[in-house]
């Protein structure tokens, strides 16, 4: 139920992608989607997409779990096609019915930002699925850190970022088990009015806070216990270690980024 | 009215990359006026069963039969079941939320769309029942209340729905002992009164002195089933499989294994009975 959403997207197994620093994978994928908005025609989404295949392939993910996160942006992905297919401008017309009218530049350009929004979903989803939530808020820290001397609150904003990660599920399963035992006592919070649905909540909800209240209570104490006392100081456990395979990622993408520009200019 | 699992399995979180099977292949009857236990390890799948009784969660595989019905059925009422079968979770207190004992207790029977007047009836009883003072502690907040009240405050919250069926998993979890001795006593009176319960535990001492029968989960399979006196004599498959045993079961092992064997049994006052026996007729030997 509510467990589903909350571990992330990611998908547990171990791959040379999975491996890669979370610092470059970060850096990668910010590359790759310019790379995505620096293609000029629909043909020249063909190099990016054997990226991605080969990406994939690399990082041993079913292509299912690729194609189900494309899943919430269907709706979007729909108007973005439909409103650039009806409502495109240019002359030359396709067909006509009333007033919609289905121009060629506006087929060119429903394709054209259709499938950019399709390659910029994979690729992210990619990072998300490949890198576990914790390690991404390190590799982050780790790359905002030289914003630290002009007193950016880095390693502060990774903590609670951390923090608010690891308690996603625990407070998920919490709220599962509350609105379990409320329906136990024949709750129910599925039906009736708007009224009656949010007035249904109250039960799940106070619990729910109060045991957050709990939960981050006893978190600082124990922080404290052991000495938190802010980033100063503090060395890590897994420290990020960049290596070859990081190298031959990034010069991968530069392989990506060379063939995507020389077909913008010359296809 | 009693429950029958029928080849129940259960998993969690089918098809993703973490799904869990918790529960394989159980067949259990559940009789009317009978008290069982359920034991096993941290993980062998008891929460599981016990939500599966009152319709919580659905079997992946199986049925479960109530009276013969199918609950999972399509044109089942599944809050009507819930009245039914009261289900008391591990550590109920965390569910509290009214502003008052009172109003809490009521919520569940308030649901059942009684009337104001039964409802406050229900919650003297429910109350009464657990031990709870109603002029002392129903206007207060449950959160004002010491853990072992609020833990009666919330089994009263199931009780005042008057279920047919009562299952509680880990009732004492946590309680200390005089909260612990009080529960239990709560727990085995309403049994008496004809309630059909089924008890969660891990302290084998509290299940050997309350259960009619007992059934062992391992890894989600049912493994051992039968009356406390068959269970509890095998104390080394329980060991085994990293269970306790209640006292007089070790003690009584123990013993056998100096050389001293007495009758079976898994009561301490059972035990001290067979001792004594034992050594007046050794006293008179030896005269
Ligand atoms: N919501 C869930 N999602 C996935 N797996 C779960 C979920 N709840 C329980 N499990 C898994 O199912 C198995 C059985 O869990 P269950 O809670 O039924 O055990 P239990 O016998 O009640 O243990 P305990 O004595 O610790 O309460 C465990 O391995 C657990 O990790
Ligand atoms: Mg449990």
């Amino acid at each position: 139920m509510l467990r589903d959403i909350t571990l992330g997207q990611y998908y547990p197994i171990d791959s040379p992608v999975h491996r890669l620093d979370p610092r470059i994978k970060i850096l990668l994928t910010m590359a790759f989607i310019v790379c995505v908005f620096l293609v000029g025609s629909p043909l020249g989404y063909l190099p990016i997409a054997a990226y991605l295949a080969w990406a994939t392939w690399m990082a041993r993910l079913p292509a299912k779990m690729m194609l189900r996160s494309m899943r919430p942006l269907r709706i979007l992905l729909i108007f973005t096609f439909v409103l650039n297919l009806f409502f495109g401008t240019g002359d030359t017309e396709l067909l006509r019915l009333g007033f919609i009218r289905v121009t060629q530049e506006g087929l060119y350009n429903a394709i054209h930002f259709s499938l950019r929004l399709i390659f910029l979903v994979i690729g992210s989803s990619l990072l998300t699925l490949t890198t576990p939530p914790v390690t991404l808020t390190d590799g982050l820290e780790s790359l905002v850190s030289p914003l630290k001397v002009i007193k950016f609150p880095a390693h502060e904003m990774a903590m609670m970022m951390t923090i608010a990660l690891r308690f996603i599920p625990t407070l998920a399963e919490e709220a599962d088990k509350i609105m379990k035992a409320q329906s136990a006592r024949g709750a129910d919070f599925t039906s009736g009015s708007l009224k009656q649905r949010a007035q249904a909540l109250i039960p799940l909800l106070v619990p729910l806070f109060v045991s957050a209240f709990r939960r981050a209570g006893d978190l600082a104490m124990a922080m404290e216990s052991r000495c938190y006392r802010g980033g100063e100081g503090r060395t890590r456990l897994h420290v990020l270690k960049t290596g070859r395979k990081d190298w031959l990622a990034v010069a991968s993408i530069a392989v990506l980024y060379a063939v995507v520009l020389l077909m913008a200019r010359y296809v | 009215m009693p429950i029958t699992l029928e080849k129940l399995s259960h998993t969690y979180q089918e098809g993703s990359p973490f799904q869990a099977t918790a529960l394989h292949d159980i067949n259990l009857t559940i009789q009317d006026g009978e008290l069982l236990a359920l034991i096993g390890h941290t993980g062998s799948g008891k929460s599981t069963l016990a939500q599966h009784l009152n319709g919580l969660l659905k079997p992946t595989a199986g049925r479960v039969l109530l009276d013969g019905q199918d609950i999972n059925q399509k044109d089942a009422d599944r809050r009507a079941l819930r009245f039914r079968v009261g289900l008391v979770f591990q550590y109920p207190e965390h569910q509290l939320f009214e502003e008052t004992v009172r109003k809490d207790i009521g919520f569940g029977p308030r649901n059942m769309g009684l009337s104001e007047q039964e409802v406050e009836q229900r919650v003297h009883e429910a109350m009464d029942k657990t031990g709870l003072v109603y002029d002392e502690v129903g206007e207060k907040s449950p959160f004002e209340l010491s853990g072992g009240q609020m833990r009666r405050v919330a089994l009263a919250g199931v009780l005042a729905m008057k279920p047919d069926i009562l299952v509680l998993d880990e009732p004492t979890a946590g309680l200390d002992p005089r909260a612990r001795d009080f529960l239990l006593s709560d727990i085995a009176r309403l049994h008496r009164e004809g309630t059909t319960v089924v008890m969660i535990s891990h302290s084998m001492d509290d299940v050997a002195r309350l259960a009619t029968r007992v059934a062992v989960l391992e890894k989600g399979r049912l493994v051992m089933e039968g009356p406390p006196g068959d269970i509890f004599t095998q104390v080394d498959r329980l060991t085994a499989m990293g269970l306790d045993v209640p006292q007089a079961s070790k003690l009584r092992h123990e013993l056998e294994a100096e050389g001293i064997v007495l009758p079976p049994c898994y009561l301490l006052d059972d035990l001290a009975d067979h001792l004594a026996h034992r050594l007046k007729g050794g006293a008179a030997d030896a005269t």
